[in-house]
């Protein structure tokens, strides 16, 4: 059995930019140990190694690429309805490079 | 062959009644089964516009999670509570041209990442045959007003069995067509390689007139292709004198396979047992075929793998910077971290922390890779058994709805039970689940499953086998409705 720790989970977390609370932590760190147990049964399949990696359920034997028409575009007062702040064009967030 | 939509459109063309008065009774009882079970997240309140087409004067729904312009559309996720889209999903356009009315928007498992109905953030969704019951989900809401008579149909997503497992709890036709015969343009993914649109109706051949209606190749998904050569509605109607043959699981229906059998699951496989005579008597071939029982219980595992990987890439836009509720903050990794923290609820966190741990480096090919390994044995097995039968036929659960705090499985077996729907998935298959029964007084169903593109046959043997069994076109609470 493997000791995972509650820093491991809030490190799994925090990679997705999701914060987790003592009792959300204490609710997947309980529980780990029998999904990692669980996900580890794929391991003993026989020659798993050998097996090619299945990506997409069916072929895709052509790709259709569309003509090179003028397509219906949104309008940019319509994309930008759904920002919290915005000017004419641009979407407002807080300066990243800090003086 | 029973359908709800064309008697609708004979009563309208017999005059019986009007199509404003259909879809004023669809409104109305829509804010009833509200009431009752939580199945909307919104309701449309505009003057229902009347729209010609195939379909016209036919209300549906739509789960929550398919792009509506102009229309609030949340995932049932406090990340979206305040999103309304600027484009439509291609179902929807295509049921506009079709003529049909969208009432309202479904109650649904946040993002589909759920399969209870508990995990929206309108609260839990209850199911029409017995309030204190799960619908399932994460059609939930789909699959709840279309079992209470609200509407024909709704489209739903499935990714694991979001349609079918719905659709079984509930007493209705859950339908999920082969990957890529509907656009997925405008379903918000989860996980794109397992994800598909489908639909939730009364009958089977209410599921092939909207499914005739919404297929089709679309630019706008490179994963769809030209179905224009399968017309589900004609092949149904068309006489059909070949035996079918049709296999299930020995492992799964074998009750010495099950530690501690409940009652609910002896029952469950005798009606099973009962259906296989039935199907038998139509003049259909089944066999029992042994299945490699290390490959089966990892099915689940193989699921949990790949669709939480997945969804963590396809969340990932969720910033609150873009769309959603905005958090205040000094700098922007602590905006999305406070919109991420406070608006996934903690069950979606779990299914993405596993995500994160699959997709570790050290961790990927061991999990992830071989996750997806696992996946194409089993699509592979499939294939070889698809050469000989035409579909695989399997109870859909242990038993009907459960209870709201119910969830914990202490047999591997019934893990198996519950979760093998995912193979469609894993596949691409197409599959159907029909009403078959009842226990405990809760609805419970059967799954079909066939080979790539093979939905014209398939449909054959579901609607076959609805009309022998006799449950199609029930409603929750009776068909006085």
């Amino acid at each position: 059995m493997k000791n995972f720790t509650k820093e491991l989970i809030d490190e799994l977390a925090s990679k997705l930019l999701i914060g987790l609370n003592e009792e959300e932590n204490k609710m997947v760190l309980n529980e780990f140990n029998e999904i990692d147990h669980n996900m580890n049964l794929i391991n003993d399949i026989a020659d798993i190694a050998n097996i090619k990696p299945m990506t997409h359920p069916i072929e895709l034997n052509e790709i259709v690429l569309r003509d090179d028409d003028e397509i219906e575009e949104l309008k940019q007062e319509e994309v930008l309805q759904n920002a919290g702040e915005k000017n004419m064009v641009s979407v407002i967030i807080p300066k990243v490079v800090k003086e | 062959m029973k359908s709800e939509i064309l008697t609708i459109q004979q009563n309208i063309k017999s005059g019986k009644i009007s199509k404003e008065q259909i879809l004023k009774n669809a409104k109305e009882s829509a804010m009833k089964n509200q009431e009752k079970c939580n199945s909307f997240v919104t309701l449309i309140d505009a003057d229902l516009n009347l729209l010609e087409g195939p379909l016209s004067g036919i209300p549906y729904t739509l789960k929550d999670n398919f792009s509506t312009k102009g229309i609030l559309t949340t995932a049932s996720s406090n990340t979206l509570k305040n999103y309304v889209p600027v484009y439509n999903a291609t179902i929807y356009e295509k049921l506009i041209a079709a003529g049909a009315t969208l009432i309202g928007k479904n109650t649904m498992d946040e993002f589909g990442l759920g399969a209870t109905g508990t995990t929206a953030h309108t609260g839990l969704v209850h199911n029409p045959w017995n309030t204190s019951k799960q619908t399932s989900g994460s059609s939930a809401g789909s699959a709840a007003c279309v079992a209470a008579g609200v509407v024909p149909f709704s489209i739903g997503s499935d990714t694991g069995d979001s349609i079918r497992k719905p659709a079984a709890y509930c007493g209705i036709v859950g339908y999920k067509p082969t990957y890529g015969m509907i656009s997925r343009y405008g379903l918000f993914p989860f996980a794109s390689s397992l994800d598909h649109v489908g639909i939730l109706t009364r009958t089977v051949l209410d599921a092939a007139i909207v499914a005739e209606n919404i297929k089709g190749q679309d630019p706008k998904d490179m994963t769809s292709w030209d179905s224009s050569s399968i017309n589900l509605i004609e092949e149904l109607e068309k006489k059909d004198t070949k035996t079918k043959k049709l296999f299930y699981i020995k492992e799964l229906i074998d009750i010495n396979n099950y530690t501690n059998p409940s009652d609910s699951l002896k029952e469950t496989l005798k009606i099973f047992k009962n259906t296989i005579q039935k199907c038998k008597e139509l003049n259909m071939e089944v066999d029992e075929i042994s299945f490699d029982k290390a490959l089966l219980k990892v099915i689940h595992s193989t699921y949990t793998c790949i669709s939480s990987a997945e969804a963590t890439s396809n969340l990932s836009n969720l910033t609150g910077i873009l769309f959603g509720p905005r958090k205040q903050s000094d700098d922007i990794t602590s905006m999305i971290i406070k919109h991420r923290t406070e608006g996934f609820s903690p069950l979606i966190k779990r299914r993405l922390i596993i995500g994160s741990y699959v997709l570790q480096k050290e961790n990927q090919e061991k999990y992830f890779i071989n996750a997806q390994r696992v996946r194409n044995l089993i699509v592979q097995k499939m294939n070889e058994l698809f050469q000989q039968y035409d579909a695989l036929i399997l109870p859909c659960s242990e038993k009907g709805a459960k209870d709201f705090d119910e969830n914990s499985l202490d047999c591997e077996m019934l893990d198996v039970l519950e979760n093998h729907m995912a193979i469609g998935n894993f596949g691409g298959f197409p599959s159907i689940t029909i009403p078959n029964g009842f226990v405990n007084k809760l609805p419970i169903g059967i799954n079909l499953t066939s080979k790539v593109k093979d939905d014209a046959n398939l449909l054959k043997i579901a609607q076959k086998l609805e009309e022998a069994l006799g449950f199609a076109g029930q409603i929750a609470g009776g068909n006085d409705k």
